[in-house]
Parts: C-alpha cells; structure tokens; sequence
C-alpha cells in the first residue's frame, strides 16, 4: 500500500531555548493511505498547523521525519502534487479571481496549454464564474474560501491539505464543498483536512485522528470512532413493564427506558444473544436490535477531555 | 532559473499594481513634463545655464549646453530617483511575510532562494524600467534640442539601477529580519543620505578623533557601507567625459550588495513561518 504521507516521529518545540518554549508536536507519527479522505481534530493550539507547516516545508521539524507521495519533505519539487488552503489566507488583493488562479498556476508550476478550460472548469466547480473578473478584495469570506479552493486546485495536484476549509461558508456552500472533496476522492486524490466543524469530518472522512497537545490521542476510520460496540437498543415487539426487564437483565447494566424499548451494555455478542435469548423466553419478542452510534463530537469531547 | 524567472515576473506585476509605483511614474512624467514645457519655451541660445562656466563659442553651444544642463540635473536626478525607487520597493519582503501569503507562497514548488531571488531581480527590473523611462525621455529630449546625442548619459540608468540594487539588496535583509518596511527605508536613507556622504570624507574624522582605534574603525564602516556618495561622484565624472577614475567604491558595494543577498538567503531558508 503506497502512503500519500508518512510522519515518524515529528517534534516541534517553537523557541527552544527561550523560557516561553512551545512544544507543538511530541514525537508525533501518522500514516495517511493514498486515495483517502484524512481529517484531522484537535482543540486549538494541538498543533494541527504545525504539522500541515512541517508536511509543506513552511516550518522546521527540531526532530523526525516525514515523506509527502514518497519524497523526503525536505524536496521542494514534490509540491507540484500538492495543494494547499491554509487557515486565513491572504491573496494578492490587486488581482481578480481569473488573475488569481493564473498567478498560483505559475507558481505552482502548472505549465500546460490547457491554463485557461483548468480556469474555467474550476470556476465552474467552485460557484465563482459570476465573480471571475472582480477584485479579490472586494470578495466575501465565504468566496474568498471558495477561490481559495480553486487555487488549492489550479495544477490538478494529487494531495491536498485544507486547513479549516469551510470557515465563513454558510451551509449550502459547506455542501457544496464536501461534495467537491468527495468527487476529489473519487478520483483518486488524497484529502487531508483539518477542521473544527466534526460533524462536517465526521461526513466525509475515511480515516480520522485526533490531536491534544502535540501528541496523537487516538487514529481510526470514522466508523470505529463512532461505534459503540457494547451499547445497543433493544426494540420490542409491545410495551413492556421496566421492572419486569430491570429484573429479568439484573445482572446487566439496562438503561434509557421508553415505551417499547431501553438500552443495553454488554460486554460482547455472546452476552447479547443471553439477553436476547432470556426476552424471548418470557415472550417478549424483538422487533429491532441496533448498535448504538456515538457522534463524532461526542467522542472527541471526552477523548479531549479524558486527555 | 524557470522558477526564478516566475518569482520575479510576479514580483514585477505585484510592483506595478502599488500606488507608490505609480506615484514613482507620476513624479518622472512630471520631471519630464517640466523639461518639456522648458525646451520647447527656450531656445537653446538663451538657455540659463546655473552654476557652470561653460564658455559658450561657436558651433559647440548646443553640445556645451547640453553638457551642462545633464551636469545640472544628474545629482538630483540620482537622489530622486533612489529616493523614489526604495519608496517604492521597502514594502515587497515584509507584504511577502505577511501571514496566509508567505504560506502559500512556501507550499509552492519554488525554492526559498528562488523566491528571494525573483523578489531581488523583480524590484530591480521595475526600477531599471521607470529609471529608463525617465532618464532616456530626458537624453532624447536634449538630444532633439541641442542635437547632443552623446550615450555617456545613460550610463546613469545602470550606475542608479546599481546603487538601488545595492541598498535593495540590504532592504531585503532588513526585511526579513524585521519584517518592517519602515525600519529597511530608514537605514537606506540613512546610509544614502547621512552615513555615505560623511564616509566619503572621513579625513576630516581622523583629525578629529587623533585615535588610530577610531580611524580603524571609521576606516572598517567606510569600506562596509555602499558608497552612495561616490557612486553619485562617479556618475557626474562620466557625464563630463573624465570615465571612471577609481572602482573601488562600486566593488566595495557591490560586495556588500552579495554579501545581504547571501545572509537574506540564509536567514531566509531557516526560518519558520
């Protein structure tokens, strides 16, 4: 499996010798699949930028090392294939949204005869067509992140990173981007967000991890964050009486009583099909068994927490 | 080199789009205009010649004039234009670091030298370009008036590209070590208007320090700070055909204008934004 980034060990101390020494990354590691949706979490100052920094040669690692598509970080060239929307950019404000995707182009090294389709094909992507011919400066939040994605895009790069890409966009625009980064994902392109809005994560991640203090708490998919294996609920068939269940399951931990159904923890599959097995033996039929899932947001609020 | 070459094509395009720039622009036209309105209302007989004593005789009157009136303007001309031109300029590295611009600019597949390299080259070629603009428009003007077509004076075009070059060269250091344009256009002024000139006769200081530790020292800062003032001696010295006598202050210049753009590149490349 070839990795689209691989970090080994970083560490990032800002000011190492001063008394106001920061560390912002701890002998941080990650792995992130080519062709994958990443998204990265973390509170504020976990040192998400850092790391985004570090991957695109714009801060220095003091320790460790790390490899964007197979190539040292430390070789500039690999940023041909590389995208970047950092967290509150700042374009050149003299240029309209054409000029703008033309001056990243050559920036980024994009040299084809097609220049000017990319530009349209983009513009067209990112809702800004009507706005091509204005000034940056006259541009709103919400369209200044979407140009910003567009420039991230301009050289058709096979990794991006997007640093908080949907701040400032109302809802519709958030829609529109995740669908962007999905079509993106569908062609093979490897995603790597960091982002304070989970749910929004939570929707369109393959993998997920989070960061506290400089330090990987917890990496998984998304799946494996937000399921909780040991709870579930249990549907029946009529009401019941709670006592009834209370002592009928006394030996396991029964909560969330409703009319039809409560919530049950068990400690593995064999402990549910006891449980299922003793309803059924008192006539109480299941009509439905679910597997409780937690939010994102949930999850990272106590691992943060935990933390 | 490719990548160079875009660094400072986007530099000169970003130079172009300031308001200073244009200010720059706006004052040369104005000086042209000026000359202009002043060749085409005089004739070249009764043109007022300040200053010099030029024995006007015969068929060399228009040459002779027009030697004199290039004498006249050269030195206002060379502070002007270096005035303008580092106006112009002090702000592209601290606008360049600004935050959420130096970051994009850094994820680019352009190196760090590269970058400090176009940003260099880009001011110059924009100076290089308004100083043309105006000292040819003026060399054409004289020459259609006093039909003195003599080059001499368009050597000003390089030697006044080369001190800002010099004095860029050290605003860009300042600049990334500051990140504060205001800090990089004081120390140039201080070195072309102040520091420079009174190097150039440190003679008087030895008389008046009487310490051979001061003269070692005064003697060190001479041969480190450009040599604006001389440069600008140089300049009329070729206007008036004498060439150029001694080369030692654009050496020394030119050294230090190698020696800012290396520590720029290496301050540079080490540091985190």
């Amino acid at each position: 499996m070839i990795n689209a980034i691989e970090v080994n060990n970083l560490t990032k101390i800002y000011n190492p010798k001063s008394k106001n020494a920061v560390t912002a990354l701890s002998d941080f590691s990650l792995t992130v699949e080519i062709g994958k949706i990443f998204g990265l979490l973390g509170p504020n100052g976990a040192g998400k930028t850092t790391l985004i920094k570090i991957l695109l040669g714009i801060v220095f690692q003091n320790s460790g090392n790390a490899k964007i598509l197979e190539e040292d970080i430390s070789n500039y060239k690999v940023r041909t294939r590389i995208g970047y929307l950092p967290e509150n950019h700042k374009f050149p404000n003299y240029l309209n949204g054409e000029d703008l995707l033309k001056y990243y182009a050559k920036l980024s090294g994009y040299n084809e005869n097609d220049l000017s389709k990319r530009i349209d094909e983009l513009l067209a992507l990112v809702k800004m067509n009507k706005w091509r011919k204005t000034k940056v400066k006259k541009y709103s939040k919400g369209m200044l992140q979407r140009i910003g994605l567009a420039q991230a895009l301009i050289h058709n790069p096979d990794l991006i990173f997007l640093d908080e890409p949907t701040d400032g966009v109302d809802p519709i625009g958030r829609k529109e981007i995740r669908d962007i980064l999905i079509s993106l994902k569908n062609e093979g392109k490897t995603i790597f967000v960091n982002s304070h809005l989970l749910s929004e994560v939570e929707l369109i991640s393959d993998r997920v991890a989070i960061l506290n203090n400089g330090k990987l708490i917890k990496e998984g998919s998304v799946e494996e964050f937000t399921t909780q294996k040991e709870v579930y609920e249990v549907k029946l068939n009529k009401e019941f009486d709670s006592d009834l269940i209370t002592n009928l399951l006394i030996s396991y931990e029964i909560f969330e009583f409703k009319k039809e159904s409560f919530k049950v923890k068990v400690k593995d599959e064999t402990e549910l099909d006891k449980i299922t097995d003793l309803l059924r033996q008192h006539d109480l039929g299941i009509r439905n068994l679910n597997n409780i899932k937690t939010s994102l947001e949930d999850i990272f609020i106590n691992l943060i927490n935990k933390n | 080199m490719n990548n160079i070459w875009v660094a400072t094509l986007l530099t000169i395009r970003e130079t172009f789009s300031r308001k200073i720039f244009i200010l720059f622009a706006g004052v040369s036209t104005l000086v042209l205009l000026l000359f202009g309105i002043l060749f085409i209302s005089v004739s070249a007989e009764n043109f007022p010649v300040v200053g010099t004593d030029i024995q006007i005789s015969g068929m060399d009157i228009g040459s002779e004039i027009s030697k004199a009136i290039k004498l006249f303007i050269v030195n206002p001309l060379y502070g002007l234009g270096i005035f303008l031109a580092i106006f112009s300029v002090s702000s592209i590295i601290p606008q360049m670091l600004e935050k959420g611009n130096i970051d994009l600019l850094l994820s680019k597949p352009i190196s760090r030298t590269q970058l400090i390299l176009g940003k260099f080259f880009g001011g110059n070629i924009v100076v290089l370009a308004n100083l043309t603009y105006l000292i040819f428009s003026l060399w054409l003007m004289i020459g259609i008036k006093f039909g003195d077509w003599d080059l001499t004076f368009l050597w000003s075009i390089v030697i006044i590209t080369f001190v800002f070059a010099v004095l860029y060269a050290m605003i860009i250091l300042i600049g990334i070590i500051s990140n504060s344009s205001i800090l990089a256009m004081m120390i140039s002024y201080l070195i072309l208007l102040i520091l420079s000139p009174i190097l150039a006769n440190r003679e008087f200081f030895y008389q008046l320090f009487e310490s051979k530790i001061a003269e070692f020292f005064i003697d060190g800062l001479y041969y480190f700070i450009p040599k604006t003032a001389e440069i600008s001696n140089i300049i009329s010295e070729i206007n008036v055909g004498m060439g150029i006598e001694d080369f030692q202050p654009i050496l020394s210049s030119f050294a230090f204008l190698i020696l800012n753009i290396a520590l720029s590149i290496i301050i540079f490349s080490k540091k985190d934004y």
